[in-house]
Order: structure tokens, then C-alpha cells, then sequence
């Protein structure tokens, strides 16, 4: 061995050390907690992040010590991660697609939460609930044929604003995503035009430009450093970031605004939940019952192999989530509680879950 | 940046005794196993993605590259969008880049008092050591609202009538955003390597000049510029593929805009790699799974095509003035 | 010569002053770009810097992160950086002995054809774009088996082989071959020269190769986003069997949040990260001009 051995022998040791660190780390943590040991990993929509990651998991976790792990990655991440088996559990406010539902290999999804997407807007000068808007004009902004504030269609919706004269940027989301689902669910019901042209997905093909946010927190984000925006945003994300609410007009002609009554009141509208969990409660009909309704309410769900190795872990949590109680735990992040119908679906889907 | 000097001398097989030992074959086996996985893990790298892209190929072909919009609903996949946005941004960054680039190259080795050169220098290299999404991190929250505030709305109003500099983008997100983040991330590598580069040229060609009478712009001009011709290029077509290559910074900055193509630099776009960062895992479809895969396709293919170009350059440099260029 | 013509010599002519004038010109563009160029720099690093250091506290370190948190909560971003350690460890330890092994292969045992070939190889490998990467380990070992650690450090691992094999191979390349001929005139085999005597004369060049490379993937993000980022455990987790969080890939989701909190630490974050790259680099350059010198003293 040559003479400065000294360094050679220190880098050999060194790396012998560092191997030797990473197996035990491997075999350790391999072996300690067997697949987290109980903690359930789960990811999807950002809607329902606040209910599993803000109210459901401390929760859970506190009672049966399991816990939840969550990530926002959109709807449509969450599909794929499912479908992946990257994940116990799939979050997407959209129902799947039937070439995602074919790969996903034999998912179920159960409904497991209510609540709703709402444009949000950054005029300076106007203030939350003062914007007032018709599905038609919100879908001609989104198109590109409002351009600006100052549009007489606007003002006669708007005749005690000061709306000034400023073109308007809208704002989408950039990943694929369930509240774009509801929103262009709902917007093609009220225009014609949006569903021959654009149409409805958790991604689409944006008319006009406008600027693209990544997740909720994102459109928030991108809402709030740009004047004169428009965008839309799951409920829960407008308290928690203090954004302004615009008001709709809903088919019976009041302008709503999203609460957990509004939500609830268009909820009605669902009679049966079909095979392929296509529930739409957007746009609600003209009519006395539906006189509160929120016109962009939507239902989220979660996604889950019907054959998993956490089918225990998995049928409790899911099971825990939908009683009564955490439905209501989660109310102030304006998550309106199933309905009935819904929630006897959700639990007879969940006794399909085996290991 | 470095190349594999393969142009060594023949004296490097000092073995040639007949006798083979067991343990040589271990060696040699174990080693060859390793090299021969190098190259199968390249083989598998390009398999996968063309694999993923069939579906795409067979069925949108070519007319993919051209068609602008990414529409899911009607199943119109294109990446005209992403390839003008790649474009726009990379070569962008390239141009404000290399000025600056060189600029300080040439700064740092003939202009520079003694004093200054370490600190550059240190200020360059940590430049270059900031990781993407610190960059992408200050652009959404520092250079964004610049840009937005102060310099799009400057500089509409004075040079509002070239179309590149039209109406200002409210949201301080959009490809001048991206070129300005991408600029600061190539600077870093074009600048460290001409520099290295430009204190390669031998004093005595230098001198030479000086001594001929030329001023010093002019033996910059004559002597250090053509003698490191091929390494500056070589080091502009790496900070390209740099530029090109960007994920995660365009995806926070660019404005996620997937169907506009506009001569305004101000308007939100996106690029191959954007896309692909946000949108690769909420395909709808195979055929948009397989749309991804095709912009991921088009994306390794150029990342190849510049590194074995750039690869070249270099090897023709190397040879022309025996070094080896580091 | 009279007096009128001997000065008219020694004036600078009209030329000679536009040349000059030139030079001038050129060389203050050159300040303007170097100026210019330094005020970005020192804009950009002094910006993350002050924002960094200003949001760092120990609770980054030691808390787990809380999300939706109402009101203000103590919380950090302990499974980031554990999260980061196990998977540049495990990248590291992945790509040290293949690296390596590439390189002795390449510098000593190969013929010409392979050997161009392979330095083809490794430079094509290295300019592939860390998205692509990331999609290509998703592909093949994400789909069907779920994100995993070990999956980001596969990931890691491909970006950093080029670096660790090219360093390689440069220093084994200045091991001077009468090296080897002592050691074969002595009798020794093969093997023997190559792992006893050659490798350890560039063990100093394997280390800065191993941690340029550390350095140049500790703040990746795209190879990472689709093979090991749905993991937001409540506190440190080290097991790798388990898709862990990092510190990029913090930074990266905090980046497009509404929140200042989140903004916070995302740049107490960055700050770290980049300090830790820093660290790196230096450490790598100051070993690198260590063995340097070392080999130009000669064998010992």
C-alpha cells in the first residue's frame, strides 16, 4: 500500500460506515414498521384536504393512534396514484372516467364528503359577496367574450358597484383538478357554448389565455397578486385565505353564495347514485325547493381497491368518517354533511372492500 | 463540464502478460457487468419512453408537433404550444445570458483587479449551486411582482410597439418570467466555463498581440474570442439544454398555459418540461397518458441530440489544441 | 526632421484614437455586463439569503408539519430533511460502487471502440433531463408498486451516475502507467494493481466526484415529484420502504400556497438546502485541489 494510506484508510472506513449506515437504516425502518404500520397513505383532491388532513387525521389518529397520511395533489394525481397502487386510498372530487375506472382495476369510489367550488374575485374596490353574476356571464368571462369590468352586461347585474374599467385575467387550475370538474360541469349547463366547445373534464383546453395556479392553494395564490382576477376556489380555501366570494344567480333567480345550507339545499337533487358514482348536483332546477341551492356543490369521493391488504384499515377509517359526527366536525371548513341516500350507498360500497 | 478523454495515449495497456488470474476475471467481469448496465440503463431510459408514447405516435403522428391545445374532453393533444414556449423561453435565456455570460468571463480574467476576482468568482459559483426550486421559489414571490409592477409596464410603454412587449401579464407569471429565471440559471454555467476557458489561452498569444500594438478590446477580439470559439459554443449549447431541460422553475413561474401561442412574451405559457411536471400524473385517458409520454419523447430526443453535439464540438476543440477541456 | 514633424509622430493619429476610443468602449461594456451580472447575483443570493435566514428556526428542524392549521402552530419540516437524508444516503451508496466500477472498466480494461462508446454513454446519460427521469422510474418501478424512497434514490442515483463514473475516470486516467508496469514488473496480478494501487492514488478525486454529485442532486425536485412525494408523515420518518418527503419537494408544494406561514418556511427551507449545497461543493473543491496536489508531488 502506497504511504498515504492515512487518507485511504480514513475514505474506506468512511464508506464503509456510510454503507453500513444505509443498510441499517434500510433493515430498520424495514423493519419497524412494516408499511407504516398501520398508517394509511392517501392523496387527491386539494377540496377535501381540509376535512382529511385538517380535521379527520389529527382526529383518527388521536383515537385509534392510526395515522393519515395525506398529500393535495389534485383529483387527477389522485387517480393515477390509486390506480398505481401507490396509495391505500384515491381522494377525486370527479367521478372517474370509464378508461380510468378500467385501469384502475376494480376501484370503488364512495362518496365521502359534500361541499363546493365558487368563483372568487380580486377587484380592487369590491369586497366579498358584493360581485353579483349569472352563470351565462361567468361562462362568457371564462370564454373570453367579457373581456372587461367595465362590460355593460356586468353592470346590469352590478348597478350599485363601481366596476372599473380593467380587463379581466381569469384563473384556472394548472393541474388536473375536481373542482375544475364541478366548475366546467356547471358551466356547461348555463352555456351552451362552453359545453359544444369546451366541455367538461378535470383538465381542459382554457379558452383565451388567463393564467393557470397549481392546486387550490395556487389559484389562491395567483388570485390574490393579481388585481382585476377572477377564479374559482373550493370553499374551504376562501376562509381559510380570507378571499372574496362572488355571488351566483341560481336557476330559481337568488344569488347564492356557498354555505353549508346552500350546499345542502342542492344536494336534494340526488335521487339514485349510479354504478359509475355520476352525481351531479350542479345547476340545480328552477324551483321552490331548490330556492337556496349553491349552484357548483359537488361531492367528493374516496377511491379504494376492492382488494387491498389495508381492507380493515380502510373500512374503518372510511366508515368512521362517514357517521354523523366527523360529518359534522368538518362543517366549518363549509363541508355540508351527506345526505342520506349518499351515505347508504357510501357504507354498502364499503362492505365490498376485502383483503 | 468534461468529456470522457478517450483520445489517450496507446501506452495506457501496460498488461500484457498472458497469465490470467481468477481474480482479473472477477474484476474484469464485475466491472464490464457494471459498464455494460450504464449503457442497458440508457437503452431502457429511451425503451420506456417510446413505449409510452406509441399509443400517440400511431395515432395523433406527427400532426401532434403542429396542433396547439391540450384538450382532454375531445382528446386534441398537441404540443405546438409547449414546443413555441420551450423555444421562446430556452433560446431567450440564451441570448440575455450570454452576454452577460461572457461578459463577466472576460471581466473576471483580463479586467479585474486582484481584489475583486474571488468574490465574483465565489458570487458566480453559488449562483450556480441555487438549486431550481429555490429560483422558482423567489420568482413567484420576488421577481414576479417586479416584473409586474414595474418592469413589463416599463417596458410596454417605451418599447410597446415591437409585439414581443405587448399587453403586461396582471398575474406577474408568464414567459418573459420564465426567460428572466431561466437567464439567471444558465448564467452561472456559460460564465464558469469561459471563464476557465478564456484563462486556457496561452499568455504567449497574448502578449504576442499586445505586443503587435493591438488595444486590448481588439486582442480579445482577435486572439481570446477565436481561440476559445469552440469551447463557448460547446458551453452555450449545454446552459440551452439546461434551459431546455427546466421543469420545476417554469412550472411555478410560466403561467401554466397550454394553447396560446402569441408573439407577447408577457402572456402565460408552458413549456415540454413544465407540462410534464404538472400534468404527468392526471392523465384522463391512455391517449393523454401516452400524449405526455410523446412531449417526454420529443423532450429526450433534443436533450440527446445537443449533448452529443455538444459532445463533438468539444472533441474537435480538445484535439485542436491537445487539452482536455474540463 | 523639424519640430512640427517630430510631434506630428509622436501624436496619436486619427486611427489610432478610434481604436482606442473602441477599446474603451468595449471595456466598459464589459464592466456594465460584469456589473449587471454581479447585481443579479448578489440580488438573487442575498434575497434568499436575508428571507432564509430571517424565517430560521429550530422548529424547522424538530416539528412536524401541521396542514390547514388554524390559527398559529409550531410546525416544521423534521420529515423533509429526514426525508432528504435517507434518499441522497441511499442514492449516494447506490451510485459510489457502480460509478466506480464503470470507471475501472472504462480505463482499464476496455478496448478503444468500447471505451468511446461507453464515454458516449455516460455523457448522453447525463444530459437527460431530471423530468424524464423521474417518468422513467415511475414507469418502471412506481407503477404497480406504489412511490417509495428507495424509488427517488433510484432516480437520484441515474442523475448522479454520470458525475461519479466521469470523475472517475479523469483521476484513474493521471494514475501514470509506470504505476501499473511497477506493480505488474513486481508480479502483482492485475486485480490486485488496480484496487491496491491505482484505486487508492484517487481515492481524494472519487470523494469530490461523490460529492459534486451529492451536491448537484440534493435539490432536484422533477425526479422526485413522481416517485417519492405523497408522503406527509407526522414527524421523522426513516424507513425507505415508504414514499418520504423532501426538502425540494417541500419547498416546491409551500412555493404555491396562499399562506405567509407557508412562505416562511419554504424559504427557511431554501436556506438550509442551500447552505447544505454549498457546504458541499466547497467541501468537494477543497479536497479536489488537496489530491491535486497531491498527485502532482508524485508517488510515494
Amino acid at each position: 500500500m502506497p504511504r498515504n494510506g492515512k487518507l485511504v484508510r480514513i475514505a474506506c472506513v468512511l464508506a464503509a460506515a456510510a454503507v453500513l449506515a444505509a443498510v441499517a437504516v434500510a433493515a430498520a425502518g424495514a423493519a419497524g414498521a412494516k408499511r407504516s404500520g398501520g398508517a394509511l397513505v392517501g392523496a387527491g383532491s386539494s377540496l377535501v384536504a381540509p376535512a382529511v388532513q385538517g380535521v379527520w387525521g389529527p382526529a383518527y389518529q388521536s383515537k385509534t393512534g392510526v395515522g393519515i397520511q395525506y398529500s393535495a395533489v389534485g383529483s387527477g394525481a389522485g387517480i393515477a396514484q390509486i390506480t398505481a397502487r401507490t396509495v391505500d386510498f384515491g381522494a377525486s372530487d370527479a367521478p372517474m372516467t370509464p378508461d380510468q375506472a378500467r385501469h384502475c382495476h376494480g376501484c370503488i369510489e364512495i362518496p365521502w364528503a359534500l361541499a363546493a367550488t365558487g368563483p372568487i374575485e380580486n377587484i380592487p374596490g369590491v369586497n366579498g359577496l358584493q360581485l353579483h353574476l349569472t352563470g351565462a356571464t361567468l361562462a362568457k368571462i371564462y370564454l373570453g367574450q367579457i373581456t372587461n369590468w367595465s362590460d355593460p352586461a356586468l353592470k346590469r347585474l352590478n348597478p350599485k358597484l363601481k366596476l372599473p374599467n380593467h380587463s379581466i385575467t381569469t384563473v384556472h387550475r394548472s393541474d388536473g383538478s375536481g373542482d375544475t370538474y364541478a366548475f366546467t360541469d356547471y358551466l356547461s349547463k348555463v352555456s351552451k357554448t362552453w359545453a359544444s366547445e369546451i366541455g367538461k373534464s378535470t383538465s381542459v383546453n382554457w379558452p383565451a389565455g388567463g393564467v393557470g395556479g397549481k392546486g387550490n392553494s395556487g389559484v389562491a395564490q395567483v388570485v390574490n397578486s393579481t388585481p382585476y382576477s377572477i377564479g374559482y376556489v373550493s370553499t374551504a380555501y376562501v376562509i381559510q385565505n380570507h378571499l372574496h366570494m362572488v355571488r351566483l344567480q341560481n336557476a330559481a333567480g337568488n344569488y347564492t353564495y356557498p354555505s353549508v345550507k346552500s350546499i345542502e339545499s342542492a344536494a336534494q337533487l340526488v335521487k339514485r347514485v349510479p354504478a359509475n358514482t355520476v352525481i351531479s348536483i350542479t345547476d340545480p332546477p328552477a324551483s321552490h325547493k331548490y330556492r337556496n341551492a349553491w349552484p357548483i356543490s359537488t361531492f367528493t369521493y374516496a377511491i379504494v381497491p376492492t382488494k387491498s391488504a389495508k381492507a380493515t384499515e380502510l373500512r374503518d377509517f372510511i366508515g368512521w368518517a362517514l357517521g354523523a359526527k366527523q360529518q359534522k366536525a368538518i362543517q366549518h371548513y363549509v363541508f355540508a354533511p351527506l345526505p342520506a341516500l349518499v351515505a347508504k350507498v357510501a357504507h354498502n360500497r364499503l362492505k365490498k372492500i376485502h383483503s | 463540464m468534461s468529456t470522457i478523454d478517450t483520445t489517450g495515449t496507446a501506452a495506457r495497456r501496460p498488461f500484457t502478460g498472458r497469465r490470467v488470474r481468477p481474480g482479473d476475471l472477477v474484476l474484469q467481469g464485475t466491472a464490464g457487468l457494471a459498464a455494460l448496465g450504464a449503457a442497458v440503463l440508457l437503452g431502457l431510459v429511451v425503451y420506456k419512453v417510446v413505449e409510452g408514447s406509441r399509443l400517440a405516435l400511431s395515432t395523433l403522428c406527427l400532426g401532434f408537433l403542429a396542433h396547439i391545445g391540450w384538450d382532454p374532453v375531445h382528446s386534441h393533444f398537441g404540443a405546438g404550444s409547449f414546443l413555441f414556449g420551450t423555444a421562446v423561453t430556452s433560446i431567450g435565456a440564451l441570448l440575455l445570458a450570454t452576454p452577460l455570460a461572457l461578459g463577466i468571463a472576460l471581466f473576471l480574467t483580463e479586467l479585474a483587479p486582484s481584489w475583486i476576482r474571488a468574490p465574483v468568482t465565489a458570487l458566480v459559483e453559488t449562483l450556480a449551486a441555487i438549486p431550481s426550486v429555490v429560483i422558482g421559489l423567489w420568482g413567484i414571490i420576488v421577481l414576479g411582482p417586479l416584473l409586474r409592477d414595474h418592469v413589463m409596464p416599463a417596458l410596454h410603454s417605451t418599447l410597446g410597439f415591437i409585439p414581443l412587449f405587448g399587453t403586461p401579464n396582471p398575474s406577474g407569471l408568464g414567459l418573459f418570467t420564465a426567460i428572466v429565471v431561466l437567464t439567471i440559471m444558465i448564467l452561472p454555467i456559460i460564465a464558469s466555463i469561459s471563464r476557465e476557458l478564456f484563462l486556457g489561452v496561452p499568455p504567449e498569444l497574448k502578449e504576442a498581440a499586445l505586443g503587435l500594438g493591438t488595444t486590448r478590446w481588439e486582442m480579445v477580439r482577435g486572439v481570446i474570442l477565436p481561440y476559445t470559439r469552440g469551447g463557448v459554443a460547446a458551453a452555450m449549447i449545454l446552459g440551452l439544454g439546461r434551459a431546455v431541460g427546466e421543469a420545476i422553475a417554469v412550472a411555478q413561474v410560466a403561467g401554466g398555459i397550454d394553447n396560446l401561442v402569441s408573439w407577447n412574451l408577457f402572456n402565460g405559457g408552458n413549456t415540454l418540461a413544465g407540462k410534464l411536471a404538472l400534468e404527468f400524473q392526471s392523465s384522463t385517458s391512455n391517449l393523454e397518458t401516452s400524449g405526455l409520454f410523446y412531449l417526454a419523447l420529443i423532450l429526450l430526443v433534443f436533450s440527446l441530440v445537443v449533448n452529443v453535439f455538444a459532445r463533438s464540438v468539444v472533441r474537435r476543440v480538445a484535439r485542436r489544441q491537445g487539452l482536455l477541456v474540463r | 526632421m523639424s519640430a512640427a514633424e517630430l510631434s506630428a509622430l509622436q501624436r496619436p493619429s486619427d486611427r489610432l484614437r478610434r481604436r482606442q476610443a473602441v477599446n474603451r468602449g468595449m471595456e466598459l461594456l464589459a464592466w456594465l455586463a460584469a456589473a449587471a451580472a454581479v447585481a443579479i447575483l448578489g440580488v438573487v443570493v442575498s434575497s434568499v439569503a436575508k428571507r432564509g435566514a430571517s424565517e430560521l428556526n429550530l422548529d424547522l428542524l424538530t416539528k412536524a408539519p401541521v396542514p390547514f392549521a388554524i390559527g398559529s402552530v409550531k410546525q416544521g419540516l423534521v420529515n423533509a430533511f429526514t426525508g432528504s437524508l435517507v434518499i441522497v444516503g441511499l442514492a449516494t451508496a447506490m451510485t459510489l460502487p457502480v460509478g466506480i466500477l464503470v470507471a475501472i472498466y472504462v480505463n482499464e480494461f476496455a478496448p478503444r471502440r468500447i471505451r468511446n462508446g461507453l464515454g458516449l454513454v455516460i455523457d448522453v446519460l447525463a444530459g437527460i433531463p431530471a423530468i424524464v427521469v423521474g417518468i422513467f422510474v415511475f414507469g418502471l418501478v412506481v407503477l404497480g408498486h406504489g412511490q417509495s424512497a428507495l424509488a427517488g434514490s433510484f432516480a437520484l442515483a441515474v442523475l448522479m451516475l454520470p458525475f461519479v463514473a466521469r470523475a472517475t475516470i479523469e483521476v484513474l486516467a493521471l494514475v501514470p502507467d509506470s504505476l501499473r508496469e511497477a506493480a505488474l514488473g513486481l508480479g502483482a496480478p492485475r486485480w490486485r494493481t488496480t484496487l491496491g494501487i491505482v484505486l487508492p492514488q484517487t481515492v481524494g478525486g472519487i470523494v469530490t466526484g461523490g460529492v459534486l454529485a451529492v451536491a448537484r442532486v440534493a435539490g432536484e425536485t422533477a425526479p422526485l415529484l413522481f416517485t417519492s412525494s405523497v408522503g406527509v408523515s407526522n414527524g421523522a420518518d426513516w424507513n425507505p420502504l415508504h414514499a418520504l418527503q423532501t426538502v425540494p419537494v417541500a419547498i416546491f408544494e409551500l412555493s404555491e400556497s396562499d399562506n405567509t406561514g407557508d412562505h416562511a418556511r419554504a424559504w427557511a427551507a431554501a436556506f438550509v438546502l442551500l447552505m447544505f449545497i454549498l457546504l458541499t461543493s466547497l467541501s468537494a473543491r477543497w479536497l479536489a485541489n488537496r489530491s491535486r496536489r497531491k498527485l502532482a508531488r508524485g508517488v510515494r
